[in-house]
């Protein structure tokens, strides 16, 4: 025991050792001892890449139905896209508990907005609006919903819209849009179809929808977080919101692997 | 892990509890009652996951006095959603939701660490369970009889206890179907070489 | 007659004449109902019972119900249907707005005669009741579960005498797991499962028509045809005031247990239905009158 009058009562430093710090979580900093170490959430069960572009009639959005824990596949049956109200989809990656309680605010924001008979109903800007501004509050509590979203539908003028917000409460607009890996893989590729906004006007349904596909394919050979399984949505003023699930890359390439052999020059 | 089956669902579970490498209870019970036919398969936290089946319990004690009726699994699975989804930062907790009611003929709901819901034909969660990922997705069938599904279940725990550190002692089970409730142990002499 | 506006302050003259009356002595006699009641101070508050057993400011709150607008609801085997009778209280109303039928939640719809704003009151805590029940158990909340809450919170409202009843009787119902639901809530708080209810100025009509219908047999779309026919029927009752006639459905096939208003054309065709009986039966009534002559 410590004898000295100010440290009566403790520990002595000279028989048991230094207070380790690292007990309890213990700040380490000198001065702020009093602050226990803050840690905000780390996603746990997670979704890979959301992907989306425009084209003339409207927008089409994929993601897969993978929910990994860590580096394993763990569920193969999680829907990440979410149709609200008549004509938009939300797309949403990261953790998955936050996406399903996402889900749950938007469900209740349409059952809300459906109260009045006004003739006015949810549009994707709203929504969009909605979600950034659920986003920031969060962040700038220091409790962040830890995803990237993409919305997609129509503005205000009728014409496609598409834009992103994620867990900072960060939003931009394109008129190709990815997260996550997407944003690595899938990008590059969807440019090539629109560079830019006025792109938009020369793509129709059919090229938008097999461009969307190729990059699906992309993402499950290059990321090691994703799944061959996936939801597409096509919105158009004429259909509506049509909703594929089950869909399967499929004309993979594979087979060149036989001709590779060794790593340089062995020929056997 | 939990399995649904042609009569309803059956739990499964192994009986360590450890605090580091020392085994602190060597026949635990983690076969967790919170309704007549709803039970739930902790781990993770021993200590959290006991508060939370408590609380969990309560909750639809409560719900059958105020609705005049029974819960169902997937009202029990939302209780305990909520609770580890609100402190995540807090617990430890990876449960699994089983329940048996006419209506439905059997539910399995999977509650992973950060508190998603994910409805599931069988659950496998725990340290173990990562050393049967591949049997049992091999394995499962729907729709399997009484004797198959306990056959399962049974395998699948014993190669989870056979690989793992930390699983190990007897095999539990409980089975819910409209007869009612069934418990079964297996000692690790009738299922080391099982 | 007795005035007594402030009960919890009374003279001492106006304590012993109550006390009289508690007695039985009282002479004040309310000739419309034929018992000692209105004036004894008895009516003037929530907490306090007459001494006969009677809660006077729930049965006034009951006479405002029946003095409001007409509205019913009829339960099908899949569904509910809903109408109101909107007397035009104005020409400078906008017509086919200022809707009295409200949502709750997706699958339940409410519709109410007395007190209007006390209707839009209660509307707005059973849909506090469907959010917080969404909250917690992650889905939507049963009719009848809601309806017991709303029944206890209308409840409380008799009990105080800071607070007044609620001037209404809701008809609410809709669709859930187990099925359709119809049930009427009076200001008392006492609410009762029903086939057909009705509420308001031509409530007794109403019913006596409700009565006929084959609820085992009806399909929603021909309960709205129904539902018009009874309104218009009921509005017989009323008939120097011009009306509008709302009607909303809620179906696990037609809307897809959504509840909303029906479509135009379905209400067009329901106020034509409506209106042929209306005319056929007066016509009936005209040649009953002829044959009296005749026997005459």
């Amino acid at each position: 025991m410590d004898h000295d009058p100010f440290r009566w009562g403790r520990p002595n430093d000279a028989t048991y050792g230094g207070y380790n710090t690292k007990i309890a979580h213990a700040n380490p900093q000198a001065g702020n001892a009093a602050m226990p170490t803050m840690n905000t959430q780390q996603p746990i069960v997670t979704g890979t890449s959301v992907i989306a572009m425009k084209f003339k009639d409207g927008i089409v959005i994929a993601a897969d139905n993978l929910g990994s824990y860590g580096a394993l596949a763990r569920f193969d049956d999680v829907e990440r896209l979410f149709p609200v109200g008549e004509n938009t989809v939300v797309g949403i990656s990261g953790d998955i508990s936050d996406l399903q309680y996402i889900s749950r605010l938007l469900e209740d924001l349409e059952i809300d907005n459906n109260y009045d008979y006004d003739g006015h109903s949810l549009r994707a800007p709203h929504i969009h609006e909605y979600l950034q501004k659920v986003f920031y509050a969060r962040r700038s509590k220091m409790d962040p919903l830890w995803n990237s979203t993409i919305v997609g539908g129509f503005d205000d003028e009728g014409k496609p819209f598409l834009k992103y917000v994620d867990l900072l409460g960060v939003k931009y607009s394109a008129p190709t849009l990815a997260t996550g890996f997407g944003a690595y893989l899938a990008s590059p590729i969807l440019r090539k179809v629109i560079f830019e906004e006025k792109d938009v006007e020369k793509v129709d349904e059919e090229t938008a929808r097999n461009a969307i596909k190729e990059c699906m394919k992309v993402l499950y050979y290059r990321d090691a977080r994703s799944l061959d399984k996936y939801s597409m949505i096509t919105i158009t003023k004429e259909k509506g919101v049509v909703f594929e699930k089950n869909l399967r890359s499929e004309n993979q390439s594979w087979r060149f692997a036989k001709d590779i052999k060794g790593y340089g020059t062995q020929k056997v | 892990m939990a399995v649904k089956f042609k009569d309803g669902v059956v739990l499964g579970a192994d009986s360590r509890t450890t605090t580091g490498s020392y085994i602190a209870n060597r026949v635990t019970d983690k076969l967790t009652q919170v309704y007549d036919k709803i039970w739930c398969c902790r781990s993770g936290s021993a200590a959290d996951t006991q508060a939370v089946a408590d609380i969990v319990k309560y909750h639809l004690d409560l719900y059958t006095t105020q609705h005049g009726k029974p819960p169902t699994a997937r009202i029990a699975a939302s209780l305990f959603q909520e609770i580890t989804y609100t402190n995540k930062d807090a617990l430890s907790a990876g449960l699994i939701v089983a329940g048996y009611d006419d209506k439905t003929k059997g539910e399995v709901y999977s509650i992973p660490l950060g508190g998603s819901v994910h409805k599931q034909p069988y659950a496998i969660a725990g340290s173990g369970s990562a050393f049967i990922y591949g049997w049992t997705a091999k394995n499962f069938k729907e729709e399997m009889s009484k004797e198959e599904v306990i056959n399962f279940t049974k395998t699948a725990l014993s190669q989870a206890i056979k690989w793992d550190g930390s699983s190990g002692g007897v095999i539990r089970i409980v089975i819910l179907t409209a007869e009612g409730i069934e418990r079964l142990v297996f000692y690790p002499d009738e299922h080391e070489n099982f | 007659m007795v005035r007594v506006n402030k009960p919890y302050h009374v003279s001492l003259a106006e304590f012993l004449l109550q006390m009289l009356q508690v007695l039985g002595v009282g002479v004040h006699d309310d000739g419309e109902r034929g018992r000692t009641s209105v004036g004894t101070g008895y009516d003037l508050s929530n907490s306090v019972f007459s001494p006969d057993g009677r809660n006077f400011q729930v049965e006034y709150a009951a006479k405002a119900v029946e003095n409001g607008s007409t509205s019913l609801a009829i339960k099908t085997p899949t569904g509910v249907v809903f109408a109101v009778e909107k007397i035009i209280t104005s020409k400078l109303l906008v017509p086919n707005k200022n809707n009295r039928i409200q949502t709750i939640g997706r699958s339940i719809g409410a519709v109410y005669s007395g007190l209007l704003p006390d209707g839009r009151h209660l509307v707005s805590r059973a849909r506090d009741e469907f959010n917080s029940y969404r909250g917690q158990y992650k889905e939507d909340i049963t009719v009848p579960y809601l309806i017991d809450r709303l029944g206890n919170y209308v409840q409380a409202y008799t009990c105080y005498n800071s607070v007044r009843p609620f001037g209404i009787t809701s008809i609410i119902g809709g669709v859930d797991g187990e099925g359709s639901h119809l049930y009427m809530l009076e200001p008392s708080g006492v609410y009762w499962g029903y086939k057909g209810a009705a509420a308001g100025k031509g409530r007794q009509s109403a019913k006596n028509e409700l009565e006929k219908l084959k609820y085992d047999e009806l399909t929603s779309k021909d309960a709205i045809k129904e539902a018009a026919r009874i309104i218009y029927l009921a509005h017989e009752d009323n008939k120097d005031k011009d009306f509008e006639i709302e009607i909303s459905w809620v179906d696990t096939v037609e809307t897809k247990g959504l509840h909303q208003f029906v479509p135009e054309d379905l209400l067009a065709e329901a106020k034509a239905y409506a209106q042929d009986k209306l005319n056929e039966d007066e016509d009936e009534d005209e040649e009953d009158d002829e044959d009296e002559d005749m026997d005459n």
